[in-house]
This record gives C-alpha cells, structure tokens and sequence, in this order.
C-alpha cells in the first residue's frame, strides 16, 4: 500500500492558483486579441493596415519573436515583403521568395498552416531564427500571400510552434483572407465607380436616376446643367419637386411606372431654371436582378447645340450636306487637305455704273434679294458657299463632303441661276429697277481645302491654281454666258449643249485655255 | 535587433525607463536588467514609458508580474505611462493594473511615484 499523499503546503498551493489564473488570463487574453483581431481586420480598408494588424496582433497572441507577410505580385509571380515585424526588413527585402520550390511551394500545394521543418527547404538564417510557422492567404482558392511567424517565446527560451498555435494561425489566415478579399472587392468596386463617374461625366448625355420612392438619386453634369439646378438641389428631392414645371414629364414617368416599357420623346420641350431647351428625352425603366421594378433613368439629349450648328451651317451649306455631316462626323474633311473641287464663280455685269445710280440702302436691298435667290439654287445643287465678295458669288462642290456627280450638279446650279435670275429680273423691272446680268465661269481639279486663316479668324475655303482659273473664266464670261474648262467639259460631255470657243489667254498660264461656252 | 530600452532616467528618486519596438521576452528581459541593477543600488519606485512599445506579448507581460512580484517584497511601486489601447487591454487582462498605476505622461507618474 502506498502511503499518504505528501501534503502540499499553502504556498505551493497558492503559487499553483496564481499560475492557473494566469495560464487562464492567457487564454483569455487570445481570445480577447482574436475577436479584436476580426474587429480591427474587418474594418480596414487598406491593405498595408491590415497586413500591419494582422502581423502585430497574431505576433502578440502566439508569442512569436517576429513575422513577416508576403504577398505574390501578380506581374513577377515573386512574393514580395509587404509587411515585416521584428526583422531586418532590408535584408528581407533583398531576397527572393517564389512558389516554385520549397516552403511557398508546399504551402501553394497544401493550402493550410503548417510548422515549417528543415525539410520544407527553409532558410531560418535569413530569418536568424530556430521555429517557424506558415499559413495562406487566399483570394479566388489561389494563394496570394503567406503569413510567417517566427520563435514562440517562453520564459525559459525559444521553442517550436504547438498545434494549438497552428489551430491559431489557421483561423487568423481565414480571417486575412477573407479581409483580403473585401478589400480587394472595395478596390475593384471603387475603380468601377470611378470609370463610371468618369464617363458619366464626360458624356453629352444628361442621365438622372430615379429610386423606386421617386426619389432622384444620381445625375451627371449635363443633367444638372440642363436642369439649372446644383446637385445639392437635385439629388434626394422627389421628381414631382424636381420636375414641378413640366407636368409633361411628371406623366411621362408615371406612365413608365405603371407599364414599366421605355417611353422615348424626340424635340421635347424641357422647361429649365430660367428657359426652354429643346431635348430629346427617353425614359427607360430598371429592374433589380429578381427582375422587379427598381427605378426609372432619364437620358436626355440637348438639341439646342445640334440645332445651333445646323442653322449656323446651313447659311453657307445645303441642308442636305448639313445632315449627312451630322450623321457621319468622319466624312467632313475640315483639314488641310488635297481633293477634286468644282468651283463656280458668278458676277453680276455692269454692277458697278449700275450702283452709281442707286442708294446704297437700294443697292443693299436688291443685292440681298439676288443672292437669296442665287443660293437658294446653289443649296439646291449641294454646293457650299465659300463667299460673297461684293458682286461676285464663289460656291464649292465636292469640299468638305464628295458628293455624287458634284461637276454636272455645278453646271445644273449655273443653268438654273440665269432662269432664277430672269424671275428676279421680272420682279425688279416692276419695281422700276435695271435687270441685272451675270456672267458664270466654272472649273475643276486639284484644290487645298482647309480651315485657313490665324488663330483669331479661320475661315473653311479651298486654294490653288483650279480656283484661280475658275475666277479667271468667270471674269471673261460676258452677259448670259457661261465659261467652263476642258476639266469640266470631260466631266459632263454633251449634255448640256456647251460649244467650243477659241481658246482665251489668262493671266498665270503661259498656254492659252481651252474653253467651253453655254449661251443663256 | 535595435536596443528594446530607448533611454534609462532618474527624477525625483523614480527610475524612468522608456522601452522601444516589441515588449516581448527580448524587452522584458533588458528591462528586468535594469530593474535588477536599480534595485541594488536602492531605488524602489520605478515607472515605465511605453510611447514606443505598441505590441506586447504574454512573455513580456509575465516579466513585469516578476518585477511587480519583487517590488511588492521592498514595498516599491511601479507605473505605466503612455500605453497604447491595445497594450493597456492586454495589462488590464492580465491583471497587472490591478497592481501598477497606469499615467497619461511621464510627469504625472513622477509626481505620483515621487
């Protein structure tokens, strides 16, 4: 039989408590860091903190000496250094650490903690360390990173990592990388928000959402322009405050929110801040990704510029040629550039004793009247009026836009002038005025054509000798009478019943000019 | 590894030893130096700045139990100042500021210790 038990003295007794209420503390104290841990990690939204907090913390729960987080660049596929603790953090940096061997290798393989041996290819000198432990962080089931602690510390020394610490280590590195993979999201998520705001902003289109409440809850900047509103006004207002005085768009968007089908509206009127603009304007309904109805966007297209280019284009440009501009920007060859161009110059004879014997308000009314009924014809051709120089009209055919049979069309716009012209006359001798008599010169070939001029005054025109010619035939064109070239004879053969004149001599050409004549 | 023990002070008669980096089994053991050598010489009233000691861990934290436990048989006293939240935590946890004062700056702990 064995004796009784040694009695254990009070001391020993209380030293055992005081050793269990601290092993206790410990154990409390790990659980305490982990939650703090989850806190902390879920509400970073930075990688190097996170990395820094985890490293820290997880240092602190498992007693380690130091530690170290890699991170895989995704261009090099090396695992670079991102966060170092209690190391020599320029020695760490010069190394190279890649998956393709060793303790990366294993752990990109495994895919879960473990104590690191000598077997696992380790460089504990690099570390100037005994003990290590390794766990992954993963983003997408790929590993991305490492996080590598080093000594567990004792009282009486260094020591190798326990299970229970690699239990540890496991629910840290889920924890990483699921904080990891937040905020990578948030990353992503932010990048997205910024294109999106980039192209929000920079499109000419104005775009406003509308909640399910009605509530508005996003504009781009042409919206809040065409609304002559600040967002701070618009956003969070319901429409029926927004659009208080359009009850046409009020309508519209109720419309849409009961049949819930796009509503589209061309050349709306949008009453604004202080005006009316010209809009088109689309309604389009939205629905969440159950496929139920979530809002209404607005996209809205300011016309007022389109029109103003279209009447500003059109004094000088068919309406034809304008809108066939306005479809295809690529056809307009507004730059300096070489191509074939008919030119047709027209001068009124006599005009200058005529208008001796007019005042100038008369000679401005008559002018006025002439050269409307002239470019009325001349708009009918598709020629583009480059300029009016006193008496004296210059169209273009074929610039800034190649046009089907550009030559015959100048020759038609020319024929058709002396019978606009005979109206006009018709008209004027009952107002007791002189009939007026033009002559018409007509070329065609190789011209520049350009935005010509300085930076304060540029002007679209052609130049080169095929216009020079053009002026010239026009000036030896008498009353009733139209000059054309051998470039535009070969053009238009006979259809036009020109004749063959004898050859006239023009300054700037050594050879005489073959031309052609058509007698009105 | 750079020296865990930034600079060793005395004012008033209060020993104040400002730590660096990591208070782990490395700072605690160059701490219980000091304490031990301060001890000798008769100084009993110790306060220890940790303005640049963010991270502890239990290793640490048992060494100053140690020096608590030594002060305790000399009737001297130990304080803290300038904790980090988290270290603060952790010594509440560990049951260490139910013995040591902990202050807001190396002033105030001296004029207290002193």
């Amino acid at each position: 039989m064995s004796g009784p038990a040694p009695k254990r003295s009070v001391e020993d007794l209380e030293k055992q408590l005081l050793k269990k209420n601290r092993d206790l503390n410990e154990k409390y104290l790990e659980l305490e860091t982990l939650l703090d841990l989850t806190n902390t990690i879920n509400s970073l939204d930075d990688l190097d903190d996170l990395f820094f907090n985890v490293l820290t913390l997880s240092s602190s729960i498992l007693n380690s000496s130091k530690g170290l987080i890699l991170l895989k660049n995704e261009i090099s596929n090396i695992f670079d250094p991102v966060s170092v603790f209690n190391l020599d953090e320029e020695k760490i940096k010069k190394q190279i650490f890649n998956a393709r061997s060793g303790f990366l290798n294993k752990l990109e393989s495994e895919m879960k903690s473990f104590i690191i041996n000598k077997k696992d290819n380790f460089n504990n000198d690099l570390f100037d360390s005994q003990f290590s432990l390794i766990s992954p962080i993963i983003y997408d089931k790929k590993l991305v990173g490492a996080l590598i602690l080093f000594d567990k510390e004792t009282r009486s020394g260094l020591c190798d990592f326990t299970d229970n610490d690699l239990k540890l280590l496991e629910a840290i590195s889920m924890q990483t990388s699921i904080a990891y993979q937040n905020i990578k999201l948030l990353e992503s998520l932010l990048k997205s928000k910024k294109l999106n705001d980039n192209i929000m902003s920079s499109i000419t289109t104005g775009i406003i959402e509308i909640n399910l409440f009605g509530e508005i809850q996003f504009t781009n900047t042409e919206a809040d322009r065409l609304l002559g509103k600040s967002k701070e006004e618009i956003i969070g207002n319901h429409y029926m405050i927004l659009f208080e005085k359009n009850d046409q768009i009020i309508d519209l968007i109720q419309n849409v929110e009961s049949l819930q089908k796009r509503v589209f509206e061309n050349e709306f009127l949008l009453k604004s801040k202080s005006k009316k603009i010209s809009v088109n304007i689309s309604f389009s309904p939205v629905f969440d990704e159950k496929k139920e109805f979530s809002g209404i966007v607005i996209a809205i297209d300011d016309l007022s510029k389109i029109n103003k280019i279209k009447s500003t284009f059109k004094k000088y440009v068919s309406k034809n040629i304008v809108d066939r501009l306005l479809e295809n920007e690529d056809s307009l060859n507004l730059g300096g550039k070489e191509s074939d161009v008919t030119i047709l110059f027209s001068d009124i004879r006599g005009f200058t004793s005529m208008s001796e014997k007019l005042t100038p308000s008369e000679i401005v009314k008559i002018l006025n009247k002439y050269f409307k009924s002239m470019i009325d014809v001349v708009f009918k051709y598709n020629g583009t009026l480059d300029k009016i120089v006193g008496d004296e009209l210059m169209v273009l055919y074929g610039v800034p836009l190649k046009g089907e049979g550009d030559t015959i069309n100048a020759v038609k716009t020319a024929i058709e002038m002396f019978k606009a012209l005979d109206k006009f006359n018709e008209k004027i001798i009952k107002e007791g005025y002189e009939p007026l008599k033009i002559g018409i010169g007509i070329n065609q070939g190789k011209a520049v054509s350009g935005n010509i001029g300085s930076e304060q005054q540029m002007n679209y025109t052609v130049i080169g000798d095929t216009i020079n010619l053009g002026a010239r035939l026009c000036s030896h064109a008498k009353s009733g009478e139209i000059l054309i070239s051998r470039s535009v004879k070969d053009l238009i053969g006979d259809e036009f019943n020109f004749k063959k004149t004898p050859t006239i001599e023009v300054k700037g050409k050594s050879k005489p000019i073959d031309v052609w004549l058509y007698k009105h | 590894m750079s020296n865990p023990i930034k600079n060793v002070q005395e004012n008033n008669g209060v020993v104040i030893i400002a730590t660096e980096g990591y208070f782990n089994n490395v700072a605690g053991d160059a701490v219980l130096e000091v304490f031990n050598q301060k001890l000798e010489e008769g100084k009993v009233n110790f306060l220890i700045d940790m303005s640049d000691s963010k991270v502890v861990n239990s290793i640490g934290v048992s060494i100053l139990i140690e020096i608590i436990e030594k002060l305790q048989s000399v009737d001297g006293k130990l304080a803290f100042t300038n904790l980090a939240s988290i270290v603060e935590k952790t010594f509440n946890i560990m049951g260490i500021t139910k013995y040591c004062e902990v202050y807001d700056s190396v002033d105030s702990g001296v004029e207290k210790l002193s």
